[in-house]
């Protein structure tokens, strides 16, 4: 009996500790890149203050650019996707919409919107993908190409949208997203002004809920009335304002969102295209080109800026978060263990030391770690091993740390862009801010924790969103 | 329940409250930026509003003198707050620009701005202002953010003598400062800085400087007036072939630019230097670098010289496919291509590269009648599949479809005849099926008349409104075997 108390005694100690481990790095690291992230932002708002965008803008030497739009069974948002893509301002643009062989009338409605005809175009595969079945194009909207294919799943028809694209770099947009008008530019802006090769560019995704559209544009910004969806608000500011941004500043960006994102081609197709196996093809090529750059002595530069903006629907059901959220942990488990030769490499450098890292264990394992301590931790209250004052305070430690680090999400938006215009937006944005973590963090962390059990059961099922359609369209 | 005496609760709580006080202070300053950003916007909409007709007067050329005195009431920070709409606009017309360039200097904003580039050093000499504000006066935080909008404000005025003050400002510390210090002299042009600027360029090439990005200063150059490119010759003929690209590449951008100002620009020889032209003729095609030969085709077909073809022709057949691909495609930029190359224009359809094939043909359509006749041609007489269905996809995507129908239609004769039974007899292409469905009815039913009879297969059905005519049709169809598919 004192050997199996010993061991339990054991067990919860190591336990603890890596409960504390997890809590004090995590946050660590997330401040320092809150800090990192709100000086670089202040000082990047103040740079677009005096140099503009007219210099990109007109000149002669910015290099075209291709939206690739894939999409399966949009029928609900691809045409304003499209509509936003066309009217996006950029001197030299194409859009490729690759119909990912969609069962519903997405392609259907792409041909009555915008007037297409079939024609006999040729598809010159440089990485492989599923078959193509059509090319629809209008003579009179000649920067606009859709192709049908047979279903092959997103990073197929990314790839088909890189074999047909022409330019040096493409830019992947969701169907369900809308451009904001000069978003491209400004997510051209660090590659076309770098003084080392930029590979990729991101730029931030903001919530579609509650804003006003019209004709593929957002005319009116504003908050969702639905609670859900107010704390994804929340949840993506602090993911891409200092998350993100802070992962550029140290030059360790393993996350760029695939939903909106610029690539150098030639690269891309270098490092082997958009791969099948895992179900976040965006991580999974950021860190295949990490790893392609480190193995082959090149030097190349990620780049992440928060003004670019395009807006997407959040999930505003549980089933369809719980969808979203299974998926990205997934893929994000899958893409780590995929490249785990990555982890502690020394030719990887803050990737492999310092990134890398962090994403496994606060962001991948620690899903699973947290979890735990939600079920272990009133086990060893029951079993009297920790103080039950001390884990009050530690966990009210939690929770409020979490509120301060959501409050400082909102708080750069609040300096910077001040998306959200009216006065009550911001203080709504606040409240939610403070208490997304009580309640809404456990509940993604339930679907992260079942992302990662399905990652632990090898599955690959990629689980759809669905989208019904920009809201409010004027 | 909580020891409060425990060193470990203790320390919680301290971390707990400091946490508590920080996310309070967040809350509270983004309640007083939001409370002091309303009050700014009023304040700028409230000034705006007031001085706006003033402005707008004297900016047309108006004489207001009691505007310009109660301008001159104003702070600098005022003013620049007034006129910071116009400086953030890329074209102001050119006259407005002369008054407005006069009002700046009328109010000393022209010397004042030229302190702040000189970083408190007098610069009054190169000012023929006579403003006092005072530079010391700017507090440290926005100091940085001010000399940034003061060397944009000297670009846009196009302030020529303020040149020295922007070049000395590339060598600051600050890379921001130092990209609007070179976007302001390429708009200033100022022929005295070329040098200058090339010789960054040249050294961010050689890896000596990482400071400016390659890019941007290449823009920059590039900005300057095409008769600034004979310095260019030196760089031309560098032994570092990175040197003589990003020259080229310059030179190139330079006409192309100028191209686009004048619809029928030809670059005459007295442009250039003797030197430049014959080293364009005799160098820059022959290269060891087949990117610099690739650009020399471009600058090449803008050449008013009559050697200048054969040297295109030449390039045509380079052993490297991105050569041939570019000088094809750079022959479509002029408007009238060189009578004599048609034909080697059309010798690319039978290139071993799909991409210069397509860009001839693409070539061939945008040189006018002779170049689709060319491209006709070739469609009737060649063999080659492959190429005859690119030849299809892009008459295609080009639109040309269209015009080849409703031609058809109206009865004429010829290649371009020719070539739509030529269609019609491979088996009508899908993209015809899209351009009867658009098509006037009368020409609709003219085109289906004579279309019929030389069609013997066809990949689509013809779209539902021309069912009637093909019906009518189908006594006809069964007579020439015309396939049930076309009408079905």
């Amino acid at each position: 009996m004192s050997h199996l108390r010993i061991f339990i005694d054991d067990g919860v100690t190591v336990f603890n500790l890596v409960v504390l481990s997890y809590f004090f790095l995590g946050n660590g690291i997330y401040t320092a890149l809150m800090l990192l992230s709100l000086r670089a932002t202040w000082v990047h708002m103040r740079q677009m203050t005096y140099q503009g965008l007219d210099a990109l803008r007109h000149s002669p030497l910015t290099p075209p650019v291709t939206i690739v739009i894939p999409a399966w069974n949009e029928q609900h948002v691809i045409v304003n996707s499209v509509r936003s893509a066309l009217r996006a301002d950029y001197p030299q643009l194409q859009v490729i919409v690759v119909d990912d062989g969609s069962t519903d009338m997405t392609l259907d409605r792409l041909v009555q919107s915008f007037g297409l005809v079939e024609f006999d175009g040729a598809y010159h595969p440089t990485v492989p993908t599923a078959p193509v079945r059509a090319h629809y194009i209008n003579p009179t909207i000649p920067n606009l190409l859709v192709v049908s294919k047979e279903r092959g799943g997103k990073p197929d028809a990314l790839n088909a949208g890189i074999n047909l694209c022409r330019s040096p770099y493409f830019c992947n947009l969701d169907a369900d997203c809308l451009l904001e008008h000069d978003a491209l530019l400004r997510l051209m802006d660090p590659v076309v002004n770098s003084t080392v090769e930029t590979v990729v560019s991101g730029g931030i995704v903001r919530i579609l809920n509650g804003c006003e559209t019209k004709g593929g544009r957002v005319v009116r910004v504003g908050l969702p009335g639905a609670w859900l969806e107010r704390f994804q608000v929340v949840e993506y500011l602090r993911s891409f304002l200092f998350g993100r941004t802070g992962w550029h500043l140290l030059g360790g960006t393993l996350i760029v969102s695939g939903a909106f994102a610029v690539f150098r081609r030639a690269t891309v197709i270098e490092a082997g295209g958009f791969c099948h196996d895992t179900v976040t093809e965006d991580m999974d090529l950021i860190v295949q080109l990490h790893q392609w750059a480190a193995d082959h002595n090149r030097k190349i530069r990620m780049s992440f800026t928060s003004d670019p903006v395009c807006w997407t629907e959040c999930p505003s059901t549980l089933t369809m978060l719980a969808n979203q959220r299974r998926r990205w942990q997934l893929g994000l488990c899958q893409t780590l263990w995929k490249h785990s030769e990555m982890l502690f490499g020394r030719k990887y450098g803050i990737v492999g030391w310092l990134s890398f890292p962090f994403h496994s264990y606060v962001e991948g394992l620690g899903a699973a770690v947290e979890f735990m301590g939600y079920l272990l931790i009133p086990l060893g209250i029951f079993l009297r091993m920790v103080p039950p004052g001390l884990l009050l305070v530690f966990i009210l430690l939690g929770f409020i740390y979490g509120g301060f680090l959501s409050v400082g999400a909102v708080f750069l938006e609040e300096l910077t862009y001040r998306r959200y215009p009216r006065f009550r937006e911001l203080l709504t944005l606040l409240v939610f801010a403070m208490f997304e973590n009580i309640g809404y963090r456990q509940l993604v962390l339930y679907f992260r924790f079942q992302g990662v059990l399905k990652f632990l059961a090898g599955s690959r099922r990629w689980e759809k969103v669905s989208h019904l359609g920009t809201p409010a369209e004027g | 329940m909580v020891n409060i005496a425990d060193p470990l609760t203790q320390w919680a709580f301290r971390i707990l409250v400091s946490v508590v006080m920080g996310t309070c202070l967040l809350i509270a300053v983004a309640f007083f930026r939001r409370w002091q950003q309303i009050r700014y916007v009023r304040y700028v909409h409230a000034l705006r509003r007031k001085y706006r007709p003033i402005l707008a007067k004297l900016l047309s050329g108006e004489q207001n003198p009691a505007g310009v005195e109660a301008l001159r009431e104003l702070t600098s920070a005022d003013l620049e707050i007034l006129l910071d709409p116009l400086f953030s606009k890329r074209k102001l017309p050119d006259r407005c620009l002369i008054f407005l360039q006069a009002l700046c200097a009328e109010l000393g904003l022209i010397e004042l701005w030229q302190k702040r580039l000189a970083n408190g050093h007098p610069a009054a000499s190169l000012s023929s202002g006579h403003g006092g504000h005072q530079v010391s006066s700017d507090r440290p935080t926005t100091r940085h953010m001010l000399r940034a909008k003061s060397i944009r404000n000297l670009g846009m005025l196009r302030h020529r003598p303020s040149w020295p003050l922007l070049v000395s400002t590339l060598d600051g510390r600050h890379a921001d400062l130092q990209l609007m210090a070179l976007r302001s002299l390429a708009a200033l042009s100022a022929p005295e800085s070329f040098p200058v600027l090339w010789e960054r360029l040249h050294a961010v090439v050689r890896g000596e400087s990482t400071s400016l990005p390659l890019r941007a200063l290449e823009v920059a150059i590039a900005s300057f007036d095409l008769t600034c490119a004979p310095a260019l010759f030196p760089a031309l003929r560098h032994p570092d072939h990175q040197i003589r690209l990003h020259a080229t590449e310059i030179l190139r951008t330079m006409i192309f630019r100028e191209a686009g100002r004048q619809p029928h620009f030809a670059l005459k020889p007295e442009l250039l230097t003797p030197q430049l032209v014959e080293m364009l003729l005799d160098e820059l095609p022959a290269d060891t670098s087949a990117e610099i030969r690739a650009r020399s085709a471009e600058v090449m077909v803008f050449l008013a010289d009559p050697r200048a073809p054969l040297v295109l022709r030449d390039l045509l057949l380079d052993h490297q496919w991105f050569v041939r691909l570019r000088t094809v495609r750079a022959l479509a930029r002029r408007q009238q291509a060189p009578a004599p190359l048609h034909l080697d224009i059309r010798e690319c359809l039978r290139d071993s590269h799909w991409r210069v094939r397509e860009a001839a043909i693409q070539t061939l359509i945008s040189i006018g009648q002779e170049g689709k006749r060319q491209l006709y041609e070739h469609f009737l007489t060649s063999s080659d599949g492959t190429t005859r269905r690119q030849i299809v996809e892009v008459i295609e995507r080009t639109g040309l479809m269209s015009d080849l129908v409703e031609d058809y239609g109206a009865g004429t004769t010829g290649v371009d005849a020719l070539i739509v039974e030529q269609l019609a007899s491979d088996g009508a292409p899908l993209g015809l099926s899209g351009v009867l469905r658009t098509l006037d009815p009368e020409i609709r039913r003219k085109f289906l008349d004579r279309y019929i009879p030389y069609a013997k297969s066809g990949k689509t059905p013809l779209p539902e409104g021309t069912r009637p005519e093909v019906e009518r049709a189908r006594d006809l169809q069964q007579a020439l075997e015309f396939p049930p598919s076309m009408a079905a």
